[in-house]
Parts: structure tokens; C-alpha cells; sequence
């Protein structure tokens, strides 16, 4: 517990930040939707002049452009893509900070086993996710009740800002596999930023292209907002691709954490 | 009884050298010394006792339980102090020693007031602003405040200055003498010379002995520097025993090991101008150890 409390106080800042920055981005895009709202019809003229792969990629489906939940699919690939730096930056670090800073000679000659710490630290990125999430989802509820011209089901609403949530989870697994096999890493965002902009613009590419398949590729695409929106569901197959990649790799940090040797400084 | 045992440790780093086949023992109420030049192996002993890292083959046993197995029951009596001491900058001293007590299951409040006032710490200042000594001072009331066991120093005095270094002599001595067993890894020879009972001397990974200290010098050379109003023969003290034999003009001086009658009646046959007589301290004999090997 007490390394949880330390975790969860080290991650305050970042969480505090991230939080407050996805909160912006929400306010920010869904106060357009008043302005967009009006001019309905005109924008759906001109962006029916934009081909299909251009339109599929960025995201916009005609059809529900309008609708506030359309509408919220599309900052929500940009929040997801925020929410995954931060995500992948916290499981990156959790492990990786201790060597970087030196301070695992501190921590693990404490009579506590490694398996103990790692849990620790886990929890206390998947809680701080979660203290995000809350925060963003509470801000992104407010502005669409403040904005909407029609009612809306506040159950789709919550599936889609849930994949945000989702998303972060399998990149945290990954950064926390990623920290734990590396044997010292020089920074986080050198690691974070590439693996998570290569993921996001791989999935830009695979969804233009109709494979389904190659959606597997990239966890950005795991979720899609229009399924959701017609089905009130997500899709099981790539729900528990997420949670296969979630388990797998936080299985192999702990596998190989608990052999590793920590090197003097 | 035996609070360390180290059975045939080696632990390789891919081609470069680690330890290979190290075994000693440490014993209870004991200030063991741990001798080497830097890179012998002296941190990469500890840090395997410590399990940070794992052995390639042999093992080590403290407080008769597999360094390994029970590590975490183990540290529960462990006080280490790093050779490098770094800790989470965003927090204050304070903080810090309590993060560090709350891994011990019993009260540590008294002992960290206590040992800070020893050490003269200031408890409300962040650990980003001390300087390096001061830094080392946290490590040493880190290592400390749940009154250990078996303290285990890696070249613990470095950034401290003289005075707060015989401080924490003392500290140690005290802890020492409550029973606690102390492991004292240092390549400085006469901080080693003033505190332990007993050294184990390491060199290019391996063990070349263990002896008591007042063994270790007994078993050695004498030094001997005469001066003579002529010059010596350089024969005159064709005795066994005898290393080292330098004539520079009215100085001879050698080295011996042996009776020391045979010695004196050679010097007293001749007039002589002045006498040295030394004790080689344990400087001198270490680099003996690591020079015959060499």
C-alpha cells in the first residue's frame, strides 16, 4: 500500500495535467458543435465534395456527423491519442524512472518482493487512467448536455469515451513491457511518442484500405465509433484482442522483472 | 553462528568479468571488512546478497536462509547503505525516511529524530536542494532507522567530511556493540584498518584471502631502513627472509619476515647511524597481496 500511495503521488502532476488537458480538448471541440449544428447543411455539401478514403480516414461518417455523438467521434481520435501518450508515458516510466533516477537500490532492498512492487506500480498507473477518465468523462457529459439540440443516449456517450479508456489500458501494458525489458531507458518520451504516433498513423492508413484484419494492427482501431453508435456495443472480437495484448504483456513484465538483475550506477 | 554465507558465488556479465567462485564467511557481531580496487567485485558481491542481481551459479545464505528464496524476510533485518546515494528528489527528508520506515513493520520515528541529530541532518529540507554529503547523510538514516541486523556499506564515507565520517564511525561502532553485524565493502584501507575485526581481500573478481586484521599484520614484513656511516655490502644481510634490499649510499632498508633476532644481531655488529623499525600498515599490505599475484 504504501508504495501505491508513493506511485499515485509521483503520478499526480502528470495526472493532474493530462486530466486538465483532455478536459480543454473536450470543451474546446464540443463547443463548435452549437456552430456546426447550424450550418448543417452546408458542411455536409462540402465535405461530400472530400472523397470517401480522405473522409474515412479523419474519421467523419456523414451520416452522423450531426448527431452530438457523431459529432463527439471525432475529437475523441484526438483525445484518444492524447490519452494514449499519457498512457503509454506512465507505463513506461513506472518501472523505468526507478533506474533512471537510481533509486532502485532504494526500493528493492526493502523487504518486499518484486512481484509486490510491480502490482503496486501497475495499480497505480491503471487508477490514475481511471482518475483521468473520470475527470474527462464528467467535463465531456456537462458540455454535451450544455450543447445538444437533440436528446442523446447516455449509453453510447459512454462507450465511446470508454475507448479512450480501453486504448490507454493496452498502452500502458505495452510501455510497462517496453520499460521492463529495456535495461536502462535514457528517456520516456523518446520511447513513448514514436510507438505511440506509429501506431496512430499506421491505423489512419488501415482504415482507409476495408481489411478488417489489419485493424488488429493498430489498438487505435480496436474501437470503432460508428459500430458502436449503431450496435450500443463494442465489438467482442477486438475487446478481447485488447484484453489478450493487456494480459500478455503485463503476464511478461512480471515474468521478466522478477529475474531481472539491477545494475549499479 | 554465521549472519553471512557465501558459497561459491559467481555471477558472469556476458564476456566481462563479474565474480567467480567467492566464499566467505561473516559472523555474528562481526565488522567485516571487504577490500579491493574499484571493479574487483566488491558491489557485485553485495548487490547479489542483496538480490538485485541474481548469481550465475553458487549461492548465498544471510541469517542462515537462501539470499535468494527468502529475500524479502531477509531485508526486513538488511540496512543497506549504496556507494551512490540517489532518492525521489520531489520529496523532503522527512518523507522520504517515513517512506522508508513504512516498509518495517514497527515504530521508527524515534530512531530517525535520533539518528538525524547524530548525523545533523535537517529533516525539512527537500532532497533536491542537499548537497552531495548531506545527500549520504539521508543514506546513512535511511540504512539505519529500523535498527538492522546486518548493515551492509558499499564504500559507505565517500562525500562525507573527516568529522561527520567519525561520526559515523561511531554510529556504527554503537550498532555495532547493540549486536549488529556489519559488512564493510571499501577500496580506502585505513577506514577498514580503524573498524573491522576481520577482511576478506578481493581482486579481479576472485578472493585472494580472508584473515583477521591483527593476523594479517603480524604474518608480515617489518621494514627496516639503517643508516650506516659507510655504505653497506649489499651481501651484509644475506639472511632468508630478507625482501627487498636497497643500498642507496648510507641507507639500506628491506623488507623481512621471520625471526627478528637473527635481524638484530646482524645490525648490532655494525655501527650504525640510525635505526627504522616499521609496522608495513595495511596499505602496504595489500599491495603485497595484489603485487605477488600480479
Amino acid at each position: 500500500m504504501n508504495i501505491f500511495m508513493h506511485e499515485m503521488r509521483a503520478n499526480r502532476k502528470s495526472t493532474i495535467i493530462w486530466s486538465i488537458s483532455l478536459i480543454l480538448l473536450t470543451i474546446l471541440f464540443m463547443s463548435m458543435y452549437t456552430a456546426f449544428s447550424k450550418d448543417a447543411e452546408e458542411f455536409i455539401n462540402v465535405m461530400s465534395n472530400y472523397p470517401e478514403p480522405v473522409r474515412r480516414a479523419f474519421g467523419i461518417n456523414l451520416d452522423d456527423f450531426f448527431s452530438i455523438l457523431g459529432f463527439y467521434s471525432y475529437p475523441l481520435s484526438i483525445i484518444t491519442l492524447c490519452g494514449a501518450i499519457q498512457a503509454m508515458n506512465l507505463g513506461t516510466g513506472i518501472v523505468s524512472k526507478e533506474i533512471r533516477e537510481k533509486t532502485a537500490d532504494f526500493l528493492l532492498t526493502k523487504p518486499v518482493t518484486r512481484t509486490a512492487i510491480l502490482t503496486a506500480k501497475v495499480l497505480a498507473a491503471f487508477f490514475s487512467l481511471v482518475i483521468t477518465f473520470v475527470l474527462f468523462f464528467a467535463a465531456a457529459v456537462l458540455m454535451a448536455n450544455a450543447v445538444k439540440t437533440d436528446d442523446f443516449s447516455l449509453k453510447i456517450f459512454f462507450l465511446l469515451s470508454l475507448t479512450v479508456l480501453l486504448v490507454q489500458l493496452i498502452f500502458m501494458a505495452i510501455g510497462i513491457m517496453v520499460s521492463v525489458i529495456a535495461r536502462k531507458l535514457k528517456s520516456v518520451l523518446a520511447v513513448s511518442l514514436p510507438i505511440v504516433f506509429a501506431f496512430y498513423f499506421v491505423g489512419m492508413f488501415f482504415d482507409t484500405t476495408e481489411e478488417e484484419a489489419k485493424r488488429y494492427i493498430s489498438p487505435f482501431k480496436y474501437f470503432d465509433t460508428a459500430y458502436i453508435m449503431k450496435h450500443a456495443g463494442l465489438e467482442a472480437p477486438f475487446l478481447l484482442a485488447g484484453a489478450m495484448i493487456v494480459i500478455l504483456a503485463i503476464a511478461a513484465s512480471y515474468f521478466v522483472y522478477s529475474k531481472k538483475d539491477i545494475h549499479a550506477v | 553462528m554465521n549472519v553471512i554465507e557465501i558459497k561459491n558465488l559467481t555471477k558472469n556479465y556476458g564476456k566481462s568479468r563479474g565474480i567467480t567462485d567467492i566464499s566467505f564467511n561473516v559472523e555474528e557481531g562481526e565488522i567485516f571488512g571487504f577490500i579491493g580496487p574499484n571493479g574487483a567485485g566488491k558491489s557485485t558481491t553485495i548487490r547479489t546478497l542483496l538480490s538485485l542481481i541474481y548469481p550465475t551459479s553458487g549461492s548465498a545464505a544471510i541469517f542462515g536462509k537462501d539470499c535468494i528464496q527468502y529475500a524479502p524476510e531477509i531485508k526486513k533485518e538488511i540496512g543497506y547503505l549504496p556507494s551512490e546515494v540517489f532518492y525521489y528528489d520531489n520529496m523532503k527528508v522527512k518523507d522520504l525516511l517515513n517512506y522508508s520506515a513504512s516498509f518495517y513493520k514497527k515504530d521508527c520515528s524515534k530512531r530517525i529524530k535520533e539518528l538525524a541529530e547524530i548525523m545533523d541532518l535537517d529533516l525539512n529540507k527537500k532532497i533536491d536542494d542537499l548537497s552531495l554529503g548531506n545527500k549520504k547523510k539521508v543514506g546513512i538514516v535511511q540504512g539505519l532507522l529500523h535498527s538492522p541486523k546486518l548493515i551492509i556499506l558499499d564504500e559507505p564515507t565517500s562525500g562525507l567530511d573527516p568529522l561527520m565520517q567519525q561520526k559515523f564511525f561511531e554510529l556504527l561502532e554503537e550498532e555495532n556493540k547493540k549486536g549488529a553485524t556489519i559488512l564493510f565493502s571499501s577500496h580506502i584501507l585505513s577506514e577498514v584498518q580503524r573498524l573491522c575485526n576481520r577482511v576478506a581481500i578481493i581482486k579481479e573478481g576472485k578472493i585472494v584471502t580472508v584473515e583477521k586484521i591483527s593476523t594479517l599484520k603480524e604474518n608480515n614484513y617489518k621494514k627496516f631502513k639503517v643508516e650506516t656511516k659507510e655504505p653497506l655490502d649489499a651481501n651484509y644481510f644475506n639472511l632468508d627472509g630478507i625482501n627487498n634490499l636497497t643500498v642507496d649510499g648510507p641507507i639500506t632498508s628491506f623488507l623481512f619476515r621471520g625471526n627478528i633476532n637473527a635481524v638484530m644481531q646482524k645490525i648490532a655488529a655494525i655501527d650504525i647511524a640510525n635505526l627504522w623499525i616499521e609496522e608495513p600498515d595495511l596499505e602496504e599490505i595489500f599491495m603485497h597481496y595484489y603485487e605477488k599475484e600480479a
